[in-house]
């Protein structure tokens, strides 16, 4: 009963909006733009997914091989190696920059002189192409000329070069993107703080309340949204970590990202599990959106 | 601007109408747009009439290609235009790829590397010269480039100019540590090495470019052959055997032995550069290139008579081999005109082309009757220097999937000679890998 009378409801709705030529005509106009997201952006998308599901070659489509290519993929050690490294790199680097980004903000939030000096300032790493900043690292973990390297082997840290051994790439690029990303997440972040009444404080410190329970029960509950979206952005950017890995460590990192590069350009015969990837790559960055939102309940708009 | 402001808010009552006219003009600009995209998209090209030909190949750092195709055009009823397509091997085969996928576009002739023929030639996208270029006429060309070229018994170019891995070594120093001969064997290079780098303060005696890359794969091949092993005999993967382990682990061992710098590992032909002629190693492997800057502003610590060059070292009785490098003229199997292409072909790879090429940007040429040219030779003493490293070197595996097979390739030997895995090891993954890629191809 319920069902059908919102049915009836909805189908009333809809033909009071289209009965009405305004109404119509604002449909008609935004039907361009539709079309036009829809062959721009969900066109490829849509064809990824059926390439992913043939054994399709670079020359064109093949015949339908269901979900072979997943499994392939799945079975293929660069693709692990591959999944492994992006996952431990989003997990570590996103801690950091988050840990190390809102000391930043909060430090940067209080009141002093030269303070638009630092925030600017801090804002340098970020500035740079992440290409231009991977390469000048590469020179500081050579053997020959790289201090990093050289320290690290004066002080017996390290027993061989760093760029010959993944696991060292793999801390040293978590490294670089902590270094270079950290001050977008303390921006955002600021911006949050910002958006924090001072009077909450004020309140709280004439009901006695210390540093500490200011910080958990006021700080943090009100950086919440601020907080996700800053986590949000830098996740689904680590995760689809591309110029780092290979400019930082030519070309011997795999990520995700650079799998799905190799199959689809490189190779003559890993096109369909290059899509794979790829389709993979867009369901998992997505899932990761939807946990965000729903889960942790972000906000995606201002309306309540 | 005002008046037609006045004109809006004077027709209030015709604003559906003129919602509508905007609909349609917005439409007719949407539409428009969408043609001029497809237009830019199919049309692309720059400049030339429609009769011209197009010559596709990497920028050219001699200065050399322009004034020849401005020469070819001088004394040919069409004309020819260059078009400059990226520096990185990859990126210009990938930018071919694309546009041979996209049916063929517009590039005539191609100036390609000596591994792209066969991976080509299997997709249709190249033409067969075979009657073009019989035998009788190949037989004027240094039978590697040759070789590079010939897929399923057709040949699908014409060598152009060719490359090769060489011994370069300190003259200087081995004759002051009393050696007269460079090695030819790599026990005696591994004896040598060491003993002339203590006697002059250096860390290690020999570099190589043992990265995760091509010239790894090149580099890891070249240990493979002097020893006496290869990897494909036909459609055959025979890499897994003792003679392909012999030479691995002498790889490997350059590196256990401290004979070349551990980091040897992450090395290109860029570290290789500053390290011999910057006078901190006695031996190094590398491309003809490196003869010409010795002495440059670049490299001014190392003069070019300080320097000898010879074919690479071989292991236990095996043959001395250097991988093939280098360049081929190959035509676009699509092409309208493919009569005035062959014509700029063999223009291009004749004696006095080839000549000026080398005389100006010292390249080597494929034609073996320019190795007894004076003026070359003293020109571009390297081709002299290291005629026998010339005369012996090999093309990488001819096959359709050699992108996939380098890949493997190179990332074994590079593990392999960082120790993580030994080289029987290696050798056996190997063997699975790449009858695997044959297979899923075949």
């Amino acid at each position: 009963m319920t069902t059908a009378s919102t049915e009836k409801k909805g189908r009333g709705r809809l033909r009071e909006e289209f009965a009405n030529p305004e109404r119509r005509m604002a449909y008609y106009m935004v039907l361009p733009a539709l079309i036009i997201i829809l062959v721009v952006a969900f066109f490829p998308i849509l064809y990824s997914i059926i390439l992913s599901l043939t054994q399709s070659t670079i020359q064109g489509i093949g015949p339908f091989a269901g979900v072979d290519n997943y499994v392939t993929m799945f079975q293929n050690a660069d693709f692990m190696s591959g999944l492994w490294n992006t996952v431990i790199f989003t997990v570590v680097s996103v801690f950091f920059e988050f840990v190390i980004g809102l000391a930043i903000a909060l430090a940067i939030n209080r009141a002093f002189r030269g303070r638009g000096l630092v925030r600017a300032a801090v804002l340098v790493p970020w500035a740079f192409p992440t290409v231009i900043s991977a390469v000048m690292w590469r020179l500081m973990f050579q053997d020959q000329v790289g201090i990093i390297n050289y320290v690290a082997n004066a002080l017996g840290i390290i027993s061989k070069p760093i760029l010959s051994d993944e696991t060292l790439l793999l801390i040293g690029s978590i490294g670089v993107d902590v270094w270079k990303t950290t001050p977008f997440m303390a921006l955002l972040l600021l911006a949050g703080l910002q958006t924090i009444p001072g009077d909450v404080y004020e309140a709280a410190k004439v009901d006695g309340a210390n540093v500490m329970q200011r910080f958990f029960s006021i700080t943090l509950p009100l950086l919440k949204p601020a907080i996700l979206v800053a986590v949000l952005f830098r996740t689904l950017d680590a995760y689809r970590v591309y110029d780092l890995f290979w400019a930082l460590s030519d070309r011997q990192l795999e990520s995700l990202s650079t799998f799905v590069y190799k199959g689809v350009r490189v190779s003559q015969l890993q096109f369909a599990q290059g899509n794979a990837a790829a389709v993979f790559i867009f369901f998992t960055a997505f899932a990761i959106a939807i946990f965000f939102i729903k889960v942790l309940g972000m906000q995606t708009s201002s309306e309540e | 601007m005002t008046r037609r402001r006045t004109d809006g808010a004077g027709t209030l009552g015709r604003r559906r109408i003129s919602r509508r006219q905007f609909l349609k003009i917005g439409g007719a600009g949407l539409a428009g747009t969408a043609l001029l995209g497809a237009a830019g998209c199919g049309g692309g090209g720059e400049g030339g009439g429609s009769g011209d030909l197009v010559f596709a190949m990497g920028a050219d750092s001699t200065g050399t290609i322009q004034p020849l195709i401005d020469r070819f055009n001088e004394q040919a009823d069409f004309r020819v235009n260059y078009r400059e397509m990226p520096t990185d091997t990859g990126q210009f085969f990938d930018q071919l790829r694309t546009e041979f996928q996209a049916g063929g576009g517009e590039i005539d002739v191609i100036g390609g590397d000596v591994i792209w023929p066969a991976q080509f030639a299997a997709n249709g996208w190249i033409l067969d010269v075979s009657d073009r270029f019989p035998e009788e006429d190949r037989q004027a060309f240094l039978e590697a480039p040759v070789q590079s070229l010939i897929y399923e018994d057709a040949i699908y170019g014409v060598p152009w100019y060719t490359d090769a891995g060489m011994l370069y070594y300190r003259q200087d120093l081995l004759e002051e540590s009393g050696i007269s001969e460079p090695p030819t064997t790599w026990a005696e290079l591994k004896e040598m090495a060491p003993q002339v780098a203590q006697e002059n303060n250096m860390n290690n005696g020999f570099i190589f470019q043992g990265a995760n890359y091509e010239g790894g794969t090149c580099n890891g091949l070249e240990y493979i052959w002097t020893h006496g092993g290869d990897v494909l005999d036909g459609d055959q993967i025979v890499i897994d055997s003792p003679e392909s382990v012999a030479g691995l682990e002498t790889e490997r061992s350059m590196v256990a032995d401290g004979v070349a710098p551990q980091a040897v590992a992450t090395y290109k032909e860029t570290e290789t550069d500053p390290a011999f002629l910057g006078n901190r190693m006695v031996f190094a492997r590398n491309w003809p290139y490196m003869y010409s800057l010795a002495g440059s502003d670049d490299y001014p610590d190392i003069k070019p008579d300080q320097i000898g060059v010879a074919a690479l070292p071989t292991g236990e009785g095996g043959p001395t081999h250097s991988a093939l490098g280098g360049w081929n003229l190959l035509i676009n199997a699509q092409t309208q005109k493919a009569d005035q292409a062959w014509e700029f072909v063999q223009w291009l790879s004749e004696p006095e082309q080839q000549k000026f090429r080398s005389l100006e940007g010292s390249l080597l040429p494929t034609l073996k009757s320019l190795y007894e040219d004076q003026e070359i030779l003293d020109a571009v003493p390297v081709i002299r220097l290291g005629s026998e490293a010339l005369q012996t070197s090999k093309p990488r595996p001819v096959s359709p999937y050699y992108s996939d097979m380098s890949l493997k390739l190179a990332e074994q030997f590079n593990n392999a000679l960082k120790g993580d895995v030994s080289p029987q090891q290696a050798v056996k993954t190997l063997q699975e890998e790449l009858t695997n890629i044959i297979e899923q191809g075949g």
